[in-house]
């Protein structure tokens, strides 16, 4: 048992020595007895962690932790970057107000790809420090070293170690354990994996390709094909298109127009001044409705939802969207009319009122979102603002007038 | 753990000592903040701001506490029960928030809105948004449900260390099973009662304002002051010879464990409700950051975004900090600095913005909440002291002490 044995023979290229022991007492004694010899290429192998095992082997600690550090911070500058760069960048969009790249929005994702690229660091560097996967080992050999996952316990010196020695490491061993010592062989030929293996893998690959292949050719190709869908739910539905000919009708005409000589509930006006604003071919001077505080109040209100967002409570022309716009200085902004200049404020009610309904230059139309009651409420309520900014002296009540002069 | 060893483990004629010099120097910090309030001449309503995050301040250690001792039951964990102890003394010690903090209960449950504005039923009738909440927003309800939380928490801490006591000297592990048992459904009754108590005490400062994250938000924050309590107790005692053979750096690793996880659970949900309110925009949500994100607030919510959260993240990532008991205790002070500073964030605000003209504009941190720190720390640890005189500092007979004391990390 002692004679030297040769670093290689039939059964292949030496190993290492390994060594069987009974219990968690004996090869903890045996790790730091073999640590103590100076081996650093050995390792313990126990069904079980060991408490303290690695201070008996004199372990140094694993480099893992600085490796997940940095593929964290990688995570979590790649994950701003891209970020900024598609919604800052690329393709400047912006939602709700915020700023293009406003941190806060960003920092969910930046989270998630931090601990993603973290995960994946402590996972596969896990696997490359510890040399995984491997298809074969040569401790293998030892009859017995499938117990190690059941009540075994081993220790194994590799034969790399700058301290081995095939007769005197063997003592080493076996003055441990009374177990015999074995020693094991790299297989010749390497540790391949089957071939069946590798040729399954490329496969895998390759057609692990085939839809960023498809992506790339989308891309960068024309086809007048239409577009091929995955989930078809809403897309096609059967209805018509605006402009979109329909063969049932005789004018093709999919949307339908009201019959002629017809009108909606509730929808007759009779006075053409009431509908349009204009009393012939000029602009009405006067009120078609009749007002009175209620209809103010109706104005007022429409007045705060519709028009002052951007013409301001008051009507300077102050909303807080044109305030807004003025503040990011929006070069297509085109800034609201201020309802007290001279020009709005010698406009005839019936053009107040068209523009309303209609819109004018960049002002949208309103007639949709407001019956023709309120929009006249409105044209109301806009005059009675007018007046109340631009008042004089004279409007005040004469029963008044004392208590304005004592000011 | 012998019962020779039992005897070392007990603070003996020193607890009578640092008792009394607790005493004193809570006598005189409550003199000082007794006099810097006067100097307001607001009807001590500067004051009763201080005196509340004095009070929640000590009572959050007290609720996290409470909260490792039912987990440590819940999960039946073997390696904290060499530093259980401590923490149930801790948790019992809530009776002290709980008297200190029943005059302005009362106060207000007399109508009195120097504090809680909505107290007052003239600014609760002011107000159409308020009379909606009004039936909740009740001065006597309030104190009605303040007894409940705190009858709640008194009630379980105690039941916690008697049984612990009890079987310190038990033949058998009954005891240790009967709070086994029990764990779960003191945790829910616990969630619940932290997380409503967070919205009477401290989000109903701000009437109109609600998060349904709030709750959670002082929850982590009391927890995390609690584990750098216990860092500080532990080797505080360590260095007086106490628990000197029962408690190993593996315990401080874990401990400090604890703290990191709560610092990062404290940032997430702060992030989580502030992020919502953020990006909504909605003007009902967004009052309470507005007030906090402007003036000299600014400069608190940035110290708390570094000093809460982001330099202690990265200061307790190591394992070798965790390990290093003075790094360690440095990190607790720092947490617990932060952990007042977030506290007077919630609390001081509207001290200086919701009580019309006679406000204290542009009010910040100042001495008199130092001054009430000190005056309630001060009988807080008075009381913690006589409470731990004469007992074991660890549960020596809990039937998984031999796992705790050999208990190591990987």
């Amino acid at each position: 048992m002692s004679e030297p044995i040769p670093t290689t023979d039939e059964r292949g290229e030496l190993h290492g020595f390994v060594a069987e022991f009974d219990d968690v007492t004996s090869v903890t004694r045996a790790a730091r007895a073999v640590r103590d010899a100076g081996y650093q290429k050995f390792d313990v192998y126990s069904p079980f962690p060991i408490h303290g095992i690695e201070r008996a082997m004199g372990l140094r600690s694993t480099h893992l932790p600085w490796i997940v550090l940095v593929c964290g911070v990688s995570g979590l500058g790649l994950a701003l970057l891209l970020q900024y760069w598609t919604n800052a960048v690329d393709y400047p969009f912006k939602i709700s107000g915020k700023p293009l790249f406003g941190i806060p929005a960003n920092i969910p994702i930046t989270f998630e790809v931090t601990v993603l690229l973290s995960a994946f660091a402590a996972f596969f560097g896990m696997f490359v420090l510890n040399k995984l996967p491997e298809h074969h080992h040569a401790l293998f050999e030892h009859p017995r070293f499938r117990r190690a996952t059941d009540d075994g316990f081993f220790l194994a010196i590799e034969a790399g170690d700058t301290r081995f020695d095939s007769k005197r490491t063997r003592e080493l061993l076996q003055s441990l354990t009374q177990h015999p010592v074995v020693a094991c062989h790299a297989a010749r030929g390497g540790d391949h994996a089957p071939s069946w293996i590798r040729v399954g893998g490329i496969a895998v690959a390759l057609i692990a390709l085939l839809p960023l292949a498809a992506a790339v050719a989308a891309r960068t190709g024309d086809t007048t094909k239409p577009a091929f869908h995955i989930v078809n739910d809403m897309d096609s539905q059967a209805r018509f298109r605006a402009q979109v000919a329909n063969p049932v009708f005789a004018d093709g005409r999919a949307m339908r127009p009201d019959p002629a000589g017809t009108v909606a509930f509730d929808g007759l006006i009779e006075d053409p001044v009431v509908l349009t604003g204009k009393r012939g071919d000029a602009w009405t001077t006067t009120m078609p409705v009749a007002v009175d505080a209620r209809v103010l109040a109706r104005g007022r209100e429409r007045f705060g939802i519709y028009c002052a967002p951007c013409h301001g409570g008051a009507g300077y022309g102050d909303g807080l969207v044109a305030n807004r716009a003025k503040d990011l200085q929006e070069p297509n902004w085109v800034p609201p009319a201020s309802l007290h200049d001279t020009l709005v404020r010698g406009r005839a009610l019936g053009q107040l009122f068209d523009t309303v309904r209609n819109g004018v230059r960049t002002m949208p139309a309103y007639g949709r979102q407001m019956s023709v009651e309120d929009s006249w409420a409105v044209v109301a309520y806009v005059r009675a603002l007018q007046r109340s900014q631009n008042g004089t002296p004279a409007d005040v009540p004469e029963a008044k007038q004392a208590e304005l002069g004592a000011r | 753990m012998t019962s020779t060893s039992t005897a070392l483990e007990t603070l003996g004629p020193r607890g009578a000592r640092w008792s009394q010099l607790a005493l004193g120097v809570g006598v005189l910090g409550a003199a000082l903040a007794a006099f810097l309030g006067s100097q307001f001449h607001d009807g001590f309503a500067r004051f009763q701001h201080a005196w509340l995050l004095a009070c929640v301040f000590w009572l959050t250690l007290s609720l996290g506490a409470l909260f490792f001792v039912v987990l440590q039951h819940l999960v039946r964990a073997g390696w904290s029960v060499v530093v259980r102890r401590v923490a149930e003394l801790v948790a019992a010690n809530v009776v002290v928030a709980a008297v200190l903090i029943a005059p302005l209960v009362v106060w207000a449950a007399m109508g009195h809105g120097s504090l809680w504005s909505w107290a007052d039923p003239e600014s609760l009738r002011a107000s159409p948004l308020l009379q909606g909440k009004a039936a909740w927003l009740d001065g006597r309800f309030f104190a009605i449900r303040c007894v409940v939380y705190f009858g709640i928490w008194i009630g379980l801490s105690r039941w916690l260390l008697r049984h612990s006591v009890e079987q310190d000297s038990a033949p058998d592990a009954k005891p240790t099973l009967a709070l086994e048992l029990r764990a779960a459904p003191a945790m829910v009754v616990y969630a619940l009662s932290v997380n409503f108590a967070a919205f009477d005490l401290l989000m109903s400062l701000s009437p109109t304002w609600y998060s349904t994250i709030f709750g959670v938000y002082v929850f982590a924050g009391s927890v995390m002051s609690f584990f750098a309590a216990a860092v500080l107790i532990v080797s505080f005692l360590q260095g007086r010879g106490l628990l000197a053979r029962a408690v190993t750096v593996e315990h401080y690793h874990d401990l400090g464990k604890f703290l990191f996880a709560f610092v990062f659970f404290w940032g997430y949900i702060a992030f989580s409700q502030f992020m919502l309110i953020w990006y909504a925009d909605l003007p009902e949500e967004t009052e309470w950051f507005h007030v906090r994100l402007a003036g000299s607030w600014k400069l608190v919510s940035a110290v708390l975004l570094f000093g809460h959260f982001i330099l202690p993240f990265a200061g307790l990532l190591s394992r070798h900090v965790k390990r290093r008991v003075g790094f360690l205790s440095l990190w607790a002070v720092w947490l617990l600095v932060m952990h007042a500073v977030d506290l007077a964030w919630i609390v001081l605000p509207p001290a200086s913005h919701g009580h019309g003209a006679e406000s204290h504009a542009g009010g910040a941190i100042g001495l008199v909440d130092v001054a009430c720190l000190v005056a309630v720390g001060g009988v807080w640890t008075f009381a913690l002291v006589r409470s731990a005189a004469n007992r074991s500092l660890v549960p020596v007979g809990d039937p998984r002490l031999p796992e705790s004391l050999a208990f190591e990390n990987l």
